[in-house]
């Protein structure tokens, strides 16, 4: 029996709170992180047929991190660092206990520093100095920037890695970690998810790329729909979620407070298309039968699924096409929440929001709202979707996630027993 | 005011050029996933160089309506060369967009 992974802290950065107790309040009473753009001064909003995000507004380093820690990376890092602190907090990780070099960071992230990404070539484009442009550019653009400055806040001197799959990333980050922890090459890892893109070059490609919600700009509450029959797009969302992986073992030894086991996990390709998913569902049934078979739990003990569900009228048929396919007749008995309908979709933080919305789902058998379901598609039909807070003592939790580059990922998550 | 010939030439210009086709190979009649074998990603590509041809913003509902190439022409016309009041605008559905995101 391969050595068996808990979670064991949370930390939560998002556009309905920072925090776990407040975002975890917030989800389950089912309000919105969506407000309208207002503004991507010096460009003329006209240009943006998107104009909603679920921002994080007046977010400020200094107030959560120490003095100095979150200065020299970009926002994204500094959410990753936020999130991170109050995960090894909740878990009462202390480092200072630990062989460092069996503590990994495994951090997954979409875009990166994109804030002085997008300042630097915008000021060496129009200035034409090359001298000038700053010499903590490559150290904050660098991917790994995240999961650098995590490992270094805490001297986690294990695995550090940095894994990129568009908006799977982080759920493969809790995948891997749990293989390292599995395979005995760390007692225990930090997970880290963390995207924070919503600026003027990123937010225009995603609009030129026609995958964002258009129709709801004067109503940004509403714009986030998955499921519903209206749905037009997904919306941008920016935050972290970091989570603290161990081994049972690890964790019995410290008396740890555990919220979920990590019990499966896959990774697959659709070797399809970069950003359009097979329309069968073929593929995303196969990942997330691959990852309860790595449980060694079969598809009738799934008590509740975390949708990938970003609100897209093609991605979120295909996923409850899969869970039909996958789950058959069971598929209206299981309890399905989106959380994007919620804080929009974080890219590179969406694995992990959902990985820790999951561990809470299952340890406070409360699961959160799905909100403007008010018409819901045909094509999408799931008894088990609600607008309203379910409360069910779920004991196996299934995690989506998919990415561009036709990447899909799905993670178990299993209620303690020990 | 730009006329209609002219508008279906730029267009199918453009179709030829992003295709790498003779543009006399392609027709107004032509399906853009069917015929010319565009997937929806390959339509919003395209559908980007009309706009910079056209000087043009296509908002994302209007989509649904240009599945042929005479479509898409008859759109770009009545948005170059706005029709009467009376007549009917390109009708705005559902979405066809559902990137995988």
């Amino acid at each position: 029996m391969p050595t068996r992974v808990v979670i064991t802290g949370l930390g939560v950065v998002s556009p309905i709170g920072i925090g776990v107790p407040q975002f975890w309040k917030a989800a389950l009473e089912g309000r919105s992180g969506i407000s309208a753009i207002t503004s991507f001064d010096p460009f003329p909003l006209e240009g943006y047929r998107s104009r909603v995000a679920g921002r994080i507004l007046e977010f400020s380093p200094n107030q959560y991190l120490p003095a100095g820690q979150g200065d020299r990376v970009d926002r994204y890092a500094q959410f990753a660092l936020v999130a991170a602190k109050e995960a090894l907090a909740d878990a009462e990780f202390r480092m200072e206990r630990e062989e460092p070099h069996r503590v990994g960071v495994i951090v997954g992230a979409g875009m990166g520093g994109m804030v002085m990404g997008e300042r630097e070539i915008t000021q060496l484009y129009e200035h034409k100095r090359p001298h000038r442009v700053h010499p903590n550019f490559i150290p904050v653009i660098t991917l790994n920037s995240a999961s650098g400055i995590v490992a270094m806040a805490y001297g986690a001197k294990g695995p550090n890695l940095t894994i990129s799959t568009a908006c799977s990333s982080s759920a493969h980050a809790l995948g891997q970690a749990m293989n390292y922890i599995r395979a005995g090459t760390a007692d225990a890892v930090i997970v880290v998810g963390a995207d924070a893109s919503i600026t003027p070059l990123v937010f225009a490609g995603f609009c030129s790329l026609r995958a964002l919600s258009t129709k709801y700009n004067d109503a940004p509450e509403r714009a986030s729909r998955p499921f519903d029959r209206g749905r037009d797009g997904f919306v941008m969302g920016e935050g972290a979620g970091a989570l603290i992986l161990e081994s049972l073992a690890h964790a019995k030894k410290r008396k740890a407070r555990m919220y979920a086991e990590v019990a499966g996990y896959a990774a697959t390709s659709e070797a399809y298309h970069m950003v359009i998913p097979r329309e069968d569902g073929v593929e995303v049934a196969t990942t997330m039968r691959m990852a309860l078979k790595d449980a060694g739990i079969p598809p009738a003990q799934v008590d509740y699924i975390n949708a990938h569900a970003t609100s897209t009228t093609v991605g979120d048929a295909v996923e409850v096409k899969a869970i039909r396919l996958l789950f058959k007749s069971r598929a209206d008995k299981i309890a399905v929440s989106a959380t994007k309908s919620l804080v929009g979709h974080t890219l590179g933080a969406a694995g992990s929001l959902a990985g820790i919305v999951s561990a809470l789902t299952l340890d406070s058998g409360q699961i959160h709202p799905t909100l403007n379901l008010d018409d819901p598609d045909p094509a999408c039909a799931l008894a088990g979707l609600s607008t309203h807070t379910q409360t069910r003592k779920a004991k196996v939790a299934l995690v989506n996630a998919f990415g561009f580059g036709s990447n899909n990922a799905a993670v178990v998550l299993k209620k303690i027993t020990t | 005011m730009a006329k209609t010939t002219e508008v279906s030439d730029k267009i199918i210009q453009a179709l030829a050029d992003y295709l790498k086709r003779d543009a006399a190979s392609i027709h107004t009649t032509h399906h853009l996933r069917e015929d010319l074998g565009l997937d929806s990603m390959a339509v919003i590509e395209m559908l980007y160089r009309i706009e910079e041809v056209f000087n043009l913003q296509i908002p994302d509902q209007d989509l649904v309506g240009l599945t042929t190439v005479g479509q898409v022409i008859a759109y770009v016309q009545g948005r170059v060369a706005p029709p009467p009041a009376s007549a009917k605008k390109p009708t705005a559905k559902r979405s066809t967009k559902g990137k995988k995101a």
